[in-house]
């Protein structure tokens, strides 16, 4: 009989994945905690419109409502490449566009921080770990103020001090929606693993300025040991930037 | 002349995936709706952030040759894909796809070469994605 057959296969295959779930325990560091040290691809996720760009964007549909005045989300562009390209001039992606980038991300941690060290302009977070407070009287940066805890085996990362700058790449896929955040933006990054492979990653936004309400998406990040050796590459934007403003010069 | 045979033909024949360049906007500097295909000789090759450049010698029916710079990916991304900076030299044929640039120079961007044996790299930021992409 065939269909008891697969039946028995579908149930075996479920159990197989449902034992391998269950047996792992994530790598830690001494002190205990998860450890996250590896590299991963870039934050990836299926929901939501896909970018006509290689970096991972945000899903539209999870956006609450703006607040009244909140409409600079959509910022129009001017025509001024400074202001509507500024990676162009090798200005940066900033946070959180940069994190999405279509790079490699190495992450370092020891009890005292975590270092996200992403290909993508040489972008490089060091997050305190220790349980000290975020610094006062910063000026708004473009990635901002991090600072992370441990809620069980879940780190939780707030992002403060964050200028107001593009929220993601959407603008390749609609160029009449610039997404910009506030300077009011805080983000919080949840990661924990989710297998041995992957780490469940999630950004919450909360920008007061310009939604009613925080809101998050969740991603993942896929564990490469292929590419350890290899390492993230040398990104220097102005070596060779020889297009800014989509004036080329030989 | 090192040239065997060089064709240009512009807005046709262009099948190759469009996954674009990783630092800028692509929408800035080139024009998704004028695709490129190009065969010629490889000059230079600069293998340098935030995008690799390679020029190609192409020469028209009529003979004139023209030196055309085309844009692709980042170093780091193309590697991470096994293109290394050896795989594509001075002095070899190469057909090359791609879109040019807006300001109507002989500037293009790069997605993909094809060798004289007939095989073929992605050299934009990723190979992934579908036609029209542009990052």
């Amino acid at each position: 009989m065939r269909t008891p057959r697969l039946t028995a296969l579908a149930l075996f295959a479920g159990l197989a994945t449902l034992t391998a779930q269950n047996t792992f325990s994530p790598p830690r560091t001494p002190d205990g905690k998860p450890d996250f040290s590896g590299i991963y691809e870039w934050p990836k996720t299926n929901e939501g419109e896909k970018c006509r760009c290689s970096a991972t964007i945000f899903n539209k549909a999870r956006f609450p409502p703006l607040k009244p005045g909140g409409e600079p989300l959509y910022e129009p562009r001017t025509g001024d490449p400074r202001h509507d390209e500024p990676r162009d001039f090798c200005l940066p992606a900033g946070f959180p566009s940069g994190m999405l980038s279509a790079n490699a991300v190495r992450l370092v941690q020891n009890k005292n921080f975590l270092v996200v060290a992403h290909e993508f302009q040489g972008m490089t977070r060091l997050i305190p770990l220790d349980g000290r407070p975020h610094r006062k009287g910063l000026e708004p940066g473009f990635y901002g103020d991090p600072v992370g805890h441990w809620e069980g085996d879940t780190l939780v990362v707030e992002t403060t001090g964050v200028k107001r700058w593009g929220l993601d790449d959407y603008f390749y896929t609609n160029p009449n929606e610039y997404r910009m955040h506030s300077d009011a933006l805080v983000t919080t990054e949840h990661i924990s693993w989710k297998d041995a492979k992957t780490l469940a990653y999630r950004i919450t936004i909360d920008d007061p300025k310009i939604f009613t309400r925080s809101w998050y998406q969740d991603f993942t990040m896929t564990l490469h040991p292929d590419w350890d050796q290899m390492g993230i590459f040398e990104y220097v934007c102005e070596e060779n930037n020889r297009c800014p403003g989509g004036k080329c010069a030989k | 002349m090192k040239f065997r045979w060089i064709a240009v033909s512009v807005g046709a024949l262009f099948a190759a995936a469009l996954p674009l360049a990783a630092h800028h906007s692509f929408a800035a500097e080139y024009d998704d709706t004028k695709p490129i295909k190009v065969t010629g000789v490889v000059t230079k090759v600069e293998w340098q952030n935030p995008h690799i450049w390679f020029y190609v010698d192409v020469k028209d029916a009529d003979g004139k040759v023209t030196n055309w710079a085309f844009s692709g990916g980042a170093p780091g991304q193309l590697m991470r894909r096994g293109v290394t900076r050896d795989v594509i030299q001075p002095g070899m044929t190469v057909v090359v796809q791609g879109m040019l640039a807006k300001d109507g120079s002989h500037n293009a961007f790069g997605s993909s070469v094809t060798f004289a044996d007939g095989h073929m790299v992605f050299t934009a930021s990723s190979e992934d994605k579908g036609s029209g992409d542009k990052k």
